[in-house]
């Protein structure tokens, strides 16, 4: 329980939550927020066009609309316009070759990298109403120097999805994805969080941080491993159509994957790996040079809302970090742990993080693919 | 007898070459098919007649603005390589100078460059000058991949036309541009139009140099690709991809059949 | 369009058959032209030599000139081995096609058939259509649930839950780069069979050879280099292709050319190894088409 004293084991119950809140000063609070809005809105004025957002394939219009309707109705001029990533890296190619955007999402482990490379800029929390419902410690691993660089809102697991009809595991483990009896149906991500997955299965202390050595195994697994993958994806439909299509029996998947395959009614379970999972916090993050920073600021905060929370926990089997946003459903709470604030702490999960040598694991999976 | 082929061997031939045909359209036949099909999920056995696709693609908008955008750029990027394409034509056929074969080689040589590495070769050069990607930086690109097949295309023609005709109007004192605009353009027309046709429907279709040089707008193939991708409208696509294969066949085989006959109208200038 | 001709008149001097011309001369006219390919063509392929040897790099700072990236690309010998998967499977579809395109041009060119031209404009239509939805209909045909798939099934030629696998292996991705080219390539056969001199097969069959041993060594022969022509239209674009392979050809299919495009822009960026790469296989291009050029006549080419 709390006896280690880890910040990140002490419990946070809503009312402990709303406790904090209150004591610290509901008057000030509300007159800073006050002024600030009158200010926000003076500056939103001067904005102009539609806000430009980067973000993964499910939270534009293609589905996610929902988490954003308000943001849109209120300010119908300035409708988000949403390009789509596939990964951070891919985002970084995007910039590199002139896209211009607001705001984008890398998640948590690229937290780090982005804040130091000068592309973006901190929030202003004040401008964020509702950063005071979401989990303070996702907020706290969003910070940087002290500074908001990352507002989390989504947040979830990387597990196995698999076809409960066509495949039995050995065990609850993410050696399923190398598992040699299902060559030619298995998919994987297209990202270094296969090496380091690699790197949880051979047990390494610190999977983010693998030595020359570790890394070169890990590798070389991986390659023995590949004719037995049908695609390395990079977009989740892609993923959900081979799934659906009973091309692939086992994927690398999220949460909201293993949902659409239910919806579409097919046997599939969601497996929690015993080595516990990679588990991930989406971050917004805030452009440098954008022109519209104050409509960034709603539309982030429009995402924030426990409604757009509820939707994310009842749709897409994702957490959220509002607190407040609690889902339709105990059962799918539970086999999720949306409810379970402790949910992404080391007992339970291996939160993603940020590596210190990323271009090396960038090249090792790199040649991976080449071979 | 036939001194290349027994009568067999024929009808063997025929045989083959239907064969092939069938197997060239029949996928296209396939997706005509299915675009009249009603299910998410193109498979036999077929679930009834609908028309839905096609309203729907209709009345998407995004992919109308992107068939907009390709259409823009192509017609820009048509111009330019027609225009380059005159001048390289007229200099290599009606000039004598050393080193026209090098000229030529540079002049033809993006015929040859992968596609991947002539669009990544364009995206480092925006990125260090800092040019932002646009409409723009695609139709820089697609002039260059289309003006070996406009000098291609002209070329021959232009040596078809005899050059008395054009020293005649010189004789007469016409100017060059005169000359050019009522002796040589009139004649050469129907080969300018077919450069023009084949440039359009190049850049039209167009995908690799365009996704690494494309701004904000996306074109028609930067569209479908990605439709193809993440295939959530796949029905919808389907119906696309019928009208625009059935428009692009009937263009072609009309400018052909076009260009052959005014050719043949103006066929008095063999020389 | 006739052009008038005036006549002389009596008394003037006759006018000299070779009047001298202002202005514009091959300079002139080719000026725009070599500007626009040698700003546009040749200065981004020496700005991808320059990040190849870390005179430009994409972050801010630049080590200077390194043969490091070069150093890796042949020592790691990773990405060789991924040009010659890439060598191999273009090989394999140019030479196929070839093979295939051969008895079609021959048909069109020396069966004496009456409409020749028509036969080869509806022959090639297909490949002057869209590229990108040709490669659609066959991810539409060849998925695990796909109409071959799901036909096979309903016919009972195979069991339902054990469909074939055609998507997302190299096959695929041959099949469809052969369908893709097939009608391109039968083009430069035609042309070099067309202009053969059928008199030759007669005087050969004159002197007692079968029409076999004619084809044998007569057109055969002579059609050459227009199959060498076709060979190269199709083997030399392949080698890079990467849009094929990306939808079709899943982990296996993953050819050369989309090892570079990840290392542009949908892996993490690494523009020297990427340019490193991008260098290589324009390398290897260029020497191919210099080394066959001899075979090419320039016929072959403006007849497409």
């Amino acid at each position: 329980m709390s006896g280690d004293g880890d910040r990140i084991e002490r419990r946070i119950s809503r009312q402990e939550l709303l406790k904090i809140a209150a004591a610290a000063g509901g008057a000030g609070l509300l007159a800073g927020r006050v002024s600030g809005a009158a200010a926000a809105i003076e500056a939103m004025t001067a904005e102009s066009g539609r806000l430009q957002v980067l973000d993964w394939v499910g939270y534009g219009y293609d589905g996610g609309q929902a988490m954003f309707a308000a943001y849109n109705k209120r300010y119908p001029k300035n409708k988000a316009q949403i390009h789509v990533m596939t990964n951070e890296a891919n985002a970084l190619n995007q910039f590199n070759g002139g896209l211009k955007v607001d705001l984008f999402r890398p998640y948590i482990g690229w937290v780090k990298y982005f804040a130091q490379s000068g592309l973006v800029q901190p929030w202003d929390p004040k401008l964020i109403p509702n950063l005071k419902h979401l989990n303070p410690y996702m907020v706290k691993a969003g910070q940087y120097q002290g500074k908001q660089y990352g507002i989390p809102d989504d947040w979830g697991f990387d597990e196995i999805l698999y076809r409960t009809d066509k495949v039995k595991p050995k065990a609850n483990s993410y050696s399923l994805l190398f598992d040699e009896r299902y060559k030619g149906k298995i998919a994987w991500f297209d990202d270094i969080e296969m090496p380091e997955i690699a790197g949880l299965l051979h047990g390494y202390k610190d999977t983010w941080n693998q030595t020359d050595a570790q890394l070169k195994k890990s590798k070389d697994f991986l390659i023995s491993k590949k004719h037995l993958v049908r695609k390395i994806w990079s977009s989740e439909t892609d993923m959900q159509q081979l799934f659906a299509g009973g091309d692939i029996w086992i994927s690398y998947a999220w949460p909201a994957d293993y949902a659409a395959m239910k919806a579409k009614g097919l046997p599939v379970a969601y497996m929690r790996p015993r080595e516990k999972p990679i588990a991930w916090v989406g971050n917004f993050m805030l452009m440098k040079d954008t022109p519209r920073p104050h409509l960034a600021h709603a539309y982030v905060d429009a995402w924030s809302s426990a409604k757009s929370g509820k939707w994310l926990e009842d749709n897409y089997f994702y957490g959220h970090a509002n607190v407040l946003a609690k889902p339709s459903s105990t059962a799918l709470a539970k086999s999720l742990q949306i409810g379970n604030p402790r949910a992404l702490g080391p007992a339970n999960a291996n939160l993603d993080r940020d590596i210190p040598r990323r271009a090396e694991y960038e090249k090792a999976w790199q040649e991976v693919k080449a071979s | 007898m036939d001194v290349a082929l027994s009568r067999y061997g024929a009808w063997a031939l025929r045989a083959f070459f239907v064969l092939v045909v069938v197997f060239l359209y029949a996928p296209i036949v396939i997706l005509l098919v299915f675009s009249f099909n009603n299910a998410n999920i193109p498979a036999f056995p077929l679930s009834g007649f609908t028309f839905h696709w096609y309203h729907q693609f209709l009345t998407n908008s995004d992919l109308k603005s992107s068939l907009k955008t390709s259409a823009i750029v192509a017609a820009l990027s048509s111009t330019g390589a027609v225009l380059l394409g005159i001048l390289s034509a007229i200099a290599l056929v009606r000039h004598r100078f050393r080193g026209t074969g090098p000229v030529a080689a540079l002049l033809l040589s993006p015929l040859v460059i992968p596609y991947v590495v002539f669009g990544l070769a364009l995206l480092l050069l925006f990125h260090t000058a800092g040019i932002p990607r646009s409409i723009f930086t695609v139709v820089i690109g697609h002039i260059v991949i289309t003006l070996p097949y406009t000098i291609l295309v002209l070329m021959p023609r232009l040596q078809q036309i005899d050059v008395s005709l054009e020293e005649a109007a010189y004789d007469l004192g016409a100017s060059r541009l005169r000359t050019f605009r009522s002796v040589t353009l009139p004649l050469l027309l129907p080969a300018v139009v077919s450069a023009y046709l084949i440039a359009f429907t190049t850049s039209f279709d167009e995908y690799a140099v365009a996704s690494f040089t494309v701004g904000t707008q996306p074109t028609f193939p930067i569209y479908l690709y990605s439709a193809i991708r993440f295939p959530s409208n796949l029905p919808q696509v389907i119906a696309v991809a019928v009208v625009v294969i059935s428009v692009s066949l009937v263009v072609v085989i009309a400018a052909e059949v076009g260009r052959r006959v005014a050719e043949r109208r103006l066929g008095a200038v063999e020389s | 369009m006739a052009v008038e001709v005036g006549t002389e008149k009596l008394g003037e001097r006759q006018p000299r058959r070779r009047v001298s011309r202002p202005s514009l001369t091959a300079p002139g006219l080719l000026g725009l032209p070599i500007a626009w390919l040698a700003v546009f063509f040749l200065v981004p392929i020496g700005i991808v030599a320059a990040y190849s040897v870390d005179v430009l790099s994409f972050g801010s700072e630049t080590h200077g000139f390194t043969l490091a990236a070069w150093h890796d690309f042949v020592h790691s010998g990773i990405y060789l081995r991924l040009f010659w998967k890439s060598v191999k499977m273009s090989l394999i579809v140019s030479v196929v096609i070839v093979v295939l395109a051969y008895p079609l041009a021959y048909y069109l060119a020396l069966s004496g058939t009456k409409r020749k031209y028509v036969l080869l404009l509806l022959l090639i239509a297909p490949f002057l259509t869209s590229y990108l939805l040709r490669v659609l209909a066959w991810t539409v045909l060849l998925g695990d649930e796909g109409p071959i798939n799901s036909f096979l099934s309903w016919t009972g030629l195979r069991p339902h839950d054990h469909p074939l696998t055609l998507i997302d292996t190299r096959f695929a991705v041959m099949l469809v780069l052969g369908y893709i080219w097939l009608p391109f390539v039968a083009l430069p056969i035609f042309v070099s069979l067309e202009s053969l001199d059928r008199r030759l097969l007669e005087a050969a069959t004159d002197l007692g050879a079968s029409r076999f041993t004619a084809f044998r060594r007569v057109t055969l022969p002579l059609s050459l280099p227009g199959v060498m022509a076709a060979f190269l239209f199709v083997f030399i674009p392949t080698i890079g292709e990467f849009v094929t392979p990306s939808l079709v050809g899943g982990t296996s299919g993953y050819m050369y050319g989309n090892q570079i495009v990840d290392l542009f822009q949908t892996g993490f960026p690494d523009w020297e190894t990427g340019s490193v790469l991008a260098i290589f296989l324009l390398a290897v291009v260029v020497l191919l088409t210099l080394v066959f050029s001899r075979f090419l006549q320039p016929r072959q080419v403006s007849a497409s």
